[in-house]
């Protein structure tokens, strides 16, 4: 059995508003190893990005724990956080959010200029990650003059050109064709599986689902099924 | 070109008219502060050139309108019979003037022609200007800016129409254009010459007048500093309880309350240049807000990549500052290469021999520009730093 990547115990997340608590997740339990492409599904308002958000350190929870990357994140202030998420998460999100000024490379070299680096070094870096995703030769390009598919690659680069240990994508494919979905999931299949990545998916779309290899269904705040998707074995963490 | 840079520099070409229009609005105030430091400090330089002069300005204790008797002067020379403390006194009176068809006035002293060389010897007059000064009750010294303006020359002869009694026009020669002396402007002719003609023209003059005899100040030239603080309480005491009681001032004080009186012009330029700046701030200070509110999604995702709160805060206060230094710059830059470099290097304002503008007031203007910068930035900064990142999330879904 693979070490668990992250490890989440009783965890509750509450959210106040109007005076009005909100309770998003109810206790939760999950543990997913290293190296593993779990999806996470659920109706709208169920706590899926709520989960994603909490693994990723962009917040913390009401209570219980939460161990991601060898790391208890409920312990670790914002600085920390901040300076964990740059080391050790890629996000990929529905949109995009590529920087439109800038081009293809450049954005992707936007989370290296936090780490000392030689600049030859960060170039490298960008060519390589641009070229896993198919887009060597676009370097150049605004987003403006690329394919929703293609930005979305762009984004994927920029997720792990810092080679984290794991990749959060919160529908990735929600804005795309159904072509170019393919073509985006089969390349987060090659980060999970050549490159070891360990990934957790929030989608709607059942057929992007069937890409993973673990399906966990939330509903109401609680971890209603954890199931395991036939096709594909975890990849083998180097 | 350094990723960071870049960065700076696409943030600020997003919305370049925007940009422009926030430079522009930095880049004002400072040419407005540049030219402001260059009168107060050409006005200091007057006023300190009239404090080497160890001058006493001698008027009415009760308003500078009224005049005194002709007759103070002796009286005054008599305080120091050795003549080695007082040096020399001269009557000056003013008579303003107009020339025909020129709405603008002029500023023209009549003096007491014997003593006038000795007491203002900052005119630098030549022996030949002497001489002609002393033969020639026409004569008129003109100042160097208003002779450029009139395209007096000398050696011309020309009219002035007065503006006290009696308002006829007088004809002068002009014997210099004092290319020397500290004020460019004033025009300087005989107190004699202004009498006669005066005497000439009005038949039936009222007492009250006091058109013959009677002179507005009297300058009072001093051999020291020591002399200039004891003639200054000296004459005042003199002159105690008679109908025409003095007001002594040095020079520099005297010109500095007359400068206040009638438009405080160091204090209404300063004002002036403060409300701009804080124009300015307003200004730039909305654009950094727009900005941050444009790109509100980009911050969201930069914290999520990893960039801190303080990273994040220093990004918008380098574009904070690197806007308002490029304003700065423009308008601290465009006034020095306008009066150093091109013809208006010889643009007088009254009291100014020329609109000097030294490189230090226009670092000033660059660390205002930067201070500005800095307090436009600030907010949007902290909103930036203090950004909840989820939230900000949430909004982009």
């Amino acid at each position: 059995m693979p070490e668990s990547e992250i490890e989440l115990r009783d965890v509750r997340k509450v959210y106040y508003k109007d005076r009005i608590d909100i309770p998003v997740l109810e206790g939760l339990n999950l543990s997913v190893p290293a190296g593993e492409f779990a999806v996470l599904m659920g109706p709208s308002g169920s706590g899926k990005s709520t989960l994603l958000h909490l693994i990723g350190g962009l917040d913390s929870p009401t209570s219980g724990s939460i161990r991601v990357a060898d790391s208890n994140l409920e312990q670790m202030n914002e600085r920390e956080l901040t300076a964990w998420r740059s080391r050790n998460v890629g996000f990929i999100f529905q949109m995009y959010h590529l920087v439109p000024v800038l081009t293809a490379a450049q954005n992707v070299e936007l989370p290296l200029l936090l780490f000392r680096m030689p600049s030859s070094e960060r170039r490298k870096r960008v060519a390589t990650a641009l070229g896993v995703v198919g887009l060597g030769d676009r370097m150049d390009h605004r987003p403006n003059q690329l394919s929703g598919g293609q930005e979305q690659r762009v984004a994927i680069a920029r997720a792990i050109v810092t080679d984290p240990r794991m990749i959060l994508a919160d529908e990735p494919t929600g804005d795309l064709d159904a072509k170019t979905s393919e073509e985006i999931l089969n390349l987060l299949n090659t980060l999970n599986t050549e490159f070891g990545k360990t990934i957790l998916m929030v989608t709607h779309d059942p057929r992007a689902a069937s890409h993973g290899q673990r399906l966990l269904h939330l509903d109401k705040g609680v971890l209603e099924r954890d199931e395991r998707t036939p096709a594909r074995a975890p990849a083998a963490v180097s | 070109m350094p990723l960071r840079v870049v960065y700076l520099y696409r943030n600020l070409t997003r919305n370049l008219s925007r940009t422009l229009l926030t430079c522009c609005a930095v880049a004002l105030p400072m040419t407005i502060y540049v030219l402001s430091m260059a009168v107060i400090k050409g006005i200091d330089r007057f006023l300190d050139n009239s404090a080497k002069q160890l001058r006493l300005v001698v008027g009415h204790k009760t308003s500078i309108i009224n005049p005194l008797p002709r007759g103070h002067r002796a009286k005054i020379e008599a305080l120091d019979p050795t003549h080695q403390r007082i040096m020399s006194i001269c009557g000056v009176r003013w008579i303003g003037g107009t020339v025909q068809n020129e709405p603008h006035p002029l500023s023209t002293l009549a003096v007491e022609p014997d003593t006038f060389a000795q007491t203002f010897s900052d005119y630098y007059l030549t022996t030949e200007e002497m001489a002609d000064w002393q033969r020639n009750r026409q004569a008129i010294i003109v100042g160097r800016a208003t002779a450029q303006r009139f395209h007096w020359n000398v050696g011309d002869r020309i009219q002035i129409n007065p503006s006290v009694p009696p308002y006829t026009p007088f004809e002068f020669k002009v014997i210099s254009t004092a290319p020397k002396a500290i004020d460019p402007i004033t025009n300087i002719c005989r107190l004699d010459y202004l009498e006669e003609l005066t005497k000439q023209a009005v038949t039936i003059v009222p007492e009250d007048w006091k058109l013959q005899g009677w002179v507005s100040f009297f300058f009072v030239k001093c051999g020291s500093q020591a002399d200039v603080d004891h003639f200054r309480v000296a004459i005042d005491a003199l002159f105690a309880h008679s109908p025409d009681e003095t007001r002594t001032q040095d020079e520099k004080t005297f010109i500095n309350e007359f400068i206040k009186q009638q438009f405080d012009l160091p204090r209404n330029l300063m004002i002036l240049a403060s409300l701009t700046v804080f124009v300015a701030i307003m200004a730039a200070a909305n654009t950094m807000s727009m900005n941050l509110r444009d790109r509100m999604n980009e911050t969201a995702i930069l914290k999520s990549l990893g960039f801190s709160g303080r990273v994040i805060f220093g990004l918008i206060q380098t574009e904070g500052l690197a806007l308002c230094l490029s304003g700065g710059l423009v308008g601290a830059l465009t006034p020095y290469v306008l009066f150093t470099y091109s013809p208006l290097r010889n643009f007088t304002v009254p009291l100014i021999q020329t609109l000097e503008i030294q490189p230090i007031v226009c670092v000033q203007a660059m660390g205002i520009a930067l201070v500005i910068g800095m307090l436009a930035s600030a907010w949007p900064a902290w909103v930036g730093l203090r950004l909840p990142v989820i939230s900000a999330l949430r909004n982009l879904e």
